[in-house]
């Protein structure tokens, strides 16, 4: 007959290795079972052996004994508790099925690029504004000092109507506005300065569509005139509103351009996001920035005193500048789209990527 | 402009390379389209319309000599000839005599004969030629090429023997006369086109191109060299017309330099000489009967400061405007300042100062931030409503689209009112883009094809733009829906839009402006399925239309015609008008519990629903707060041509508890209207 003592620890051992392997309730019940069982449990089995060992031996053999059994009984509770608590409830569902979304439309790229920007200049406190999509001769060339032959209207070949078209603006219309421009100039025939506005909206070229040219595309343009303001300041408000439209890290330069209605008049560029501006290796082979390490993204300068003029302020007393800038093109940058066609295609796949 | 960088070098010794040279001219308003670096290396400028001075190797050389502060060594010219004339008192006979008819087309007239021997010109005048952009093609026309690249002069050559009585006129022609160009085409004038004539006829088109029948060429012996200044607006004007650009009109329709045409003459004939192509016979001519003198601006260090927002010395001010060819003069409180004939641009004082600042460099300029001086008036309202719209349309699934304003005519046709034709543009792209749209919902649709092409079946599109109908411009928001009705999911099965999905989309909208109380009232539209098409409207205020697409109309721009297609298009300048909340006030909330009674009749399957709530509301105590349709059923039980209705009633009073007696008998009296009215039976 084996040592009972030895026989005591080699059910130990046992025990703990079946109860290990058994997951879940009911796996954990048979180890209860074949080892408490009034009939033909193990430890039960175990203590009757018990009897037939020498009488002097008992007392210790008891002993131990009863220790397994506290032991079994003890951690039998404890696994028992432990896997109650995994059990599946009545009315459980699958919670790694897919959940039913509720459906959620994207606003459009150009309106998440037109909407950052309009929060950048409110909180500068410009006022935004809207006005007609078509305009009049007047407005839209002759009272931003191009008057009808000026070589810069080829600069911006426009579309014309074949008959006049009431605008929203409740005058007749004769052509589909090129910049929107015309709409600060009827801001300004109506109010007296300081004016510190924004005017984002639709304007229309007569481009062929290509992969950087559509014929309708989105724009904001700003304006603000008061009795001190300065070329400084220009470059001070577009240098902050690009590196919060841009980023921080992002380099800007300001340099001499040409535009009939400003004097002086500048282009903004930015570093270019493929090869990360002037300096960088990749510089060299850049196609999207022509190898310069810049990309231009806006036009400004001082409103021409022309155009002070025309609405009946005195250029003298006044100042002013202005700025214009793609939505399409800082999307563009902002997000590497490859093609502008794509803001019109509409495709769902492409408008989903954007963030809500 | 294709600046040779050893012409440039010639001109001013440039302290660098191709590359350095351009990027910092960049800097100073002259944008870098590319460079070259072949075996003449080429900076490829784009020249603002502004700036035809620097049309020219010495325009841009003399930026450049401003920036380095370097000497300008401007080309040699040939001795005036005035003084050999001025010796010998004795009238010699006339080579070639100019009439300048026109002074108004063309102010002055510079003209000079020539003796020559034509031949290929020497290479290293073909080369600069050639980096330059054009093509060789003789020793004096290449001359005068050159002369235009370089001082920025355009020049003409005749041969002096192919024309009538070896007389130059100056002058309109007569509307329909004949000339055949240098490129070969027979072209009719008009009586606003300034030509060169001979006696007899034209033989140029002043200042844009020469004709073909004084061409010089390999037997030509004699020459009449032309250097003038063209009217910049008579010579767009004719350049538009005739849709032909030369060198000459861009030159000469954006400004060109008025004291030029002699110093033209004479540097062709330095370089005649120099490469032994001719010599000057006669006297030189130049006709220019009202002399302009030059320009005088007054400049104000304090405008410098106020525009630009920096102080610039006065050193530096003097530096930059005399290194640019302007004569600076101090005067009280101010320069006044002499514009060289070439700066046409330079008009008045804020034109200097962008002179000043341009080559004080505008990476130097401080950055400061606009004064705020007043309290910013409230944002434009529409700005606000179209945030609304799209937040409302995107928490209902819709996803903003954008989509052009211009389309097809056909396709815009089925969305206007009969015999009204859509908006045309004058000078389309294309067919496809001909007209102005009268609605949204051509673009949607388009949208929605092309989505459905790429295998894309539930969409669901918006759009806030302009529309254009015969009262004119105006903003609406259309929908577009196809495809399920809810989002795929596996706990059940899609179901398909229907009517009263878009119906429901478009109440959101309409209540999210505070218009709660719209209704819709059956209609037909031309581009709508008769049956369901609705107009939609708030009170007497007509607001929009909604419905089922027609089939065939959705097939004709790509879309299965078995898959519906529901649409709604609402005026948006409604919303701004109603969209005012300042008058809200909130409501007190009941205080006394409600009861509710359900009722089911049935009555005729045309009733409409509007028509039972109706006479609800018109039998029912005050003490009814809502009506519910919650059922509708046709079926067994229900005898043909007949609907089962059930309608949750609610009652309430503002002051006490109503009773079930009060709800009973209210309930009664609703019952037997309905009866009475519409032979509604209880079920």
């Amino acid at each position: 007959m084996p040592d009972p003592s030895s026989q005591i620890d080699a059910l130990r051992a046992q025990f703990d290795r079946d109860l290990a392997g058994a997951a879940g309730e009911p796996a954990v019940r048979a180890v209860r079972d074949r080892y408490l069982a009034r009939k033909g449990g193990l430890l039960t089995a175990l203590l009757k052996n018990l009897a037939s060992a020498p009488p002097e031996a008992r007392p210790l053999l008891g002993r131990l004994a009863n220790d397994l059994k506290g032991y079994i009984t003890t951690r039998l509770a404890e696994r028992l508790a432990e896997v109650a608590v995994s059990r599946r409830p009545a009315g459980a569902v699958d919670v790694t099925l897919p959940g039913r979304a509720p459906s959620i439309g994207h606003r459009h790229p150009l309106t998440l690029v037109r909407e950052a920007v309009e929060t950048i200049f409110a909180r500068m406190g410009f006022l935004v504004i809207e006005g007609p999509e078509l305009e009049d001769d007047y407005h839209n060339f002759e009272a931003l000092n191009m008057p009808a032959d000026h070589p810069a209207r080829d600069m911006q070949d426009t579309l014309y109507l074949a008959a006049p078209v009431r605008s929203a603006a409740g005058s007749p219309a004769t052509l589909l506005r090129t910049h929107t421009s015309g709409m600060q100039i009827r801001y300004l025939e109506t109010h007296q300065p300081p004016v510190r506005l924004i005017a984002p909206g639709r304007v229309y070229r007569r481009d062929d569509l290509d992969l950087s040219h559509t014929p309708m595309f989105t724009q904001v343009e700003g304006l603000v005139v008061g009795e001190r303001v300065t070329l400084a300041d220009l470059k001070g408000t577009l240098f902050a509103f690009l590196h919060e439209l841009f980023g921080q890290e992002r380099g800007v330069r300001f340099r001499p351009s040409f535009f009939p209605y400003t004097e002086p008049s500048a282009e903004v560029d930015i570093t270019c996001s493929a090869c990360g501006g002037p300096g960088n290796p990749a510089t060299a082979t850049c196609g999207l920035c022509k190898r310069t390490g810049w990309l231009e993204i806006l036009g400004s300068g001082m409103v021409h005193p022309a155009v002070f003029e025309a609405v009946g302020y005195d250029p003298e007393r006044y100042t002013g500048f202005a700025f214009g800038m793609g939505i399409e093109r800082a999307a563009i940058l902002k997000w590497g789209v490859e093609d502008i066609r794509l803001f019109y295609e509409n495709d769902l796949r492409f408008l989903e990527q954007f963030p809500l | 402009m294709r600046l040779v960088y050893p012409w440039l070098c010639d001109l001013v010794r440039v302290p660098g390379d191709p590359d350095s040279i351009a990027a910092e001219m960049g800097l100073r308003g002259f944008e870098v389209a590319g460079v070259e670096h072949g075996r003449l290396p080429v900076i490829d400028f784009e020249i603002t319309a502004n700036r035809p001075d620097c049309l020219s190797h010495v325009g841009l050389a003399r930026e450049a000599a401003t920036i380095w502060g370097l000497p300008l060594h401007m080309p040699e010219l040939a001795p005036a000839s005035d003084d050999s004339r001025a010796a010998s008192r004795e009238p010699r006979a006339a080579v070639l005599e100019v009439d300048l008819q026109d002074a108004d087309g063309c102010p002055r007239y510079a003209a000079q004969a020539f003796e020559v021997t034509i031949g290929s010109s020497p290479a290293w005048l073909r080369d600069r030629l050639e980096a330059a952009g054009l093509r060789p093609i003789n020793n004096i026309v290449d001359v005068t090429n050159y002369v235009m690249l370089e001082i920025g002069q355009p020049m003409h050559a005749f041969d002096l023997d192919r024309l009538a009585g070896q007389r130059l006129v100056i002058r309109r022609a007569r509307a329909g006369e004949p000339l055949r160009t240098l490129d070969g085409v027979e072209r009719t004038l008009d009586a606003e086109t300034v030509v060169i004539a001979d006696a007899e006829r034209p033989c140029a088109i002043g200042g844009v191109m020469g004709g073909l029948d004084s061409e010089i060429g390999a037997s030509t012996t004699r020459i009449a060299l032309e250097s003038a200044y063209f009217k910049p607006t008579a010579i767009r004007r004719t350049s538009r017309r005739l849709a032909l650009k030369t060198e000459a009109s861009a030159r000469f329709e954006r400004g060109g330099d008025i004291e030029a045409p002699p110093a033209g003459i004479r540097r062709a004939a330095a370089l005649f000489a120099q490469i032994a192509a001719g010599r000057p016979i006669g006297d030189a001519i130049d006709v220019y009967p009202a002399p302009r003198p030059p320009l005088e601006v007054r400049l104000r260090a304090s405008r410098i400061e106020r525009v630009l927002g920096a102080s610039i010395g006065a050193a530096d001010v003097r530096r930059i405007l005399t290194a640019l060819g302007f004569i600076v003069a101090d005067a009280a409180d101010a320069w006044l300042v002499k514009v060289p004939s070439y700066r046409v641009d330079v008009m008045r004082e804020d034109d200097l100062v962008e002179e000043v600042g341009r080559h004080y460099g505008f990476g130097r300029l401080p950055m400061t931030f606009p004064v705020l001086d007043a309290p910013q008036a409230p944002p434009d309202p529409r700005v606000a409503r179209d945030r609304t719209v799209r937040q409302v349309l995107t928490a209902a699934g819709f996803s903003e689209s954008m989509t052009f304003a211009f389309i097809e005519r056909q396709a815009a046709l089925p969305f206007c009112d009969a015999g009204v034709e859509p908006a045309a543009i004058a000078n389309p792209l294309s067919e496809k883009f001909a007209v102005l749209r009268p609605s949204l919902m051509p673009g949607l649709i388009d949208s929605c094809a092309h989505n459905r092409r790429r295998g894309r079946k539930d969409v669901r599109l918006f759009e806030i733009g302009s529309r254009f109908t015969p009262s004119g411009e105006g903003r609406a928001i259309a929908l577009a829906w196809c495809g399920a009705s809810n989002e795929p999911h596996w706990s059940a099965a899609a179901r398909p839009v229907d009517f009263f999905d878009v119906k429901g989309a478009a109440e959101l909208l309409c209540g999210a402006f505070g218009l709660v109380a719209t209704e819709c009232v059956t209609a037909e539209r031309p581009y709508l399925l008769p049956g369901r098409t609705a107009r939609l409207r708030a009170g007497a205020d007509w607001l929009g239309e909604l419905g089922q697409l027609l089939p065939a109309l959705a097939e004709s721009r790509g879309f299965p015609a078995d898959e519906p297609i529901y649409v709604a298009e609402i005026d948006a300048d409604r919303f701004v008008a109603a969209g005012a909340t300042d008058a809200l006030r909130a409501a007190t909330l009941p205080r006394f519990p409600s009861i509710v009674r359900d009722v089911s009749i049935v009555v005729d399957e045309a009733l409409p629903a509007a028509a039972v709530r109706g006479t609800i509301r018109s039998a029912a105590p005050p003490t009814l707060a809502s009506v519910v349709e919650f059922d509708r059923y046709q079926g067994k039980g229900v005898p043909d041509g007949r609907v089962s209705l059930s309608l949750r009633l609610t009652f309430r009073a503002p002051d006490r508890t109503l009773t079930d007696d009060e709800a009973q008998s209210a309930t009664e009296h609703i019952v037997e209207a309905l009866g009475r009215e519409h032979d509604a039976e209880r079920r």
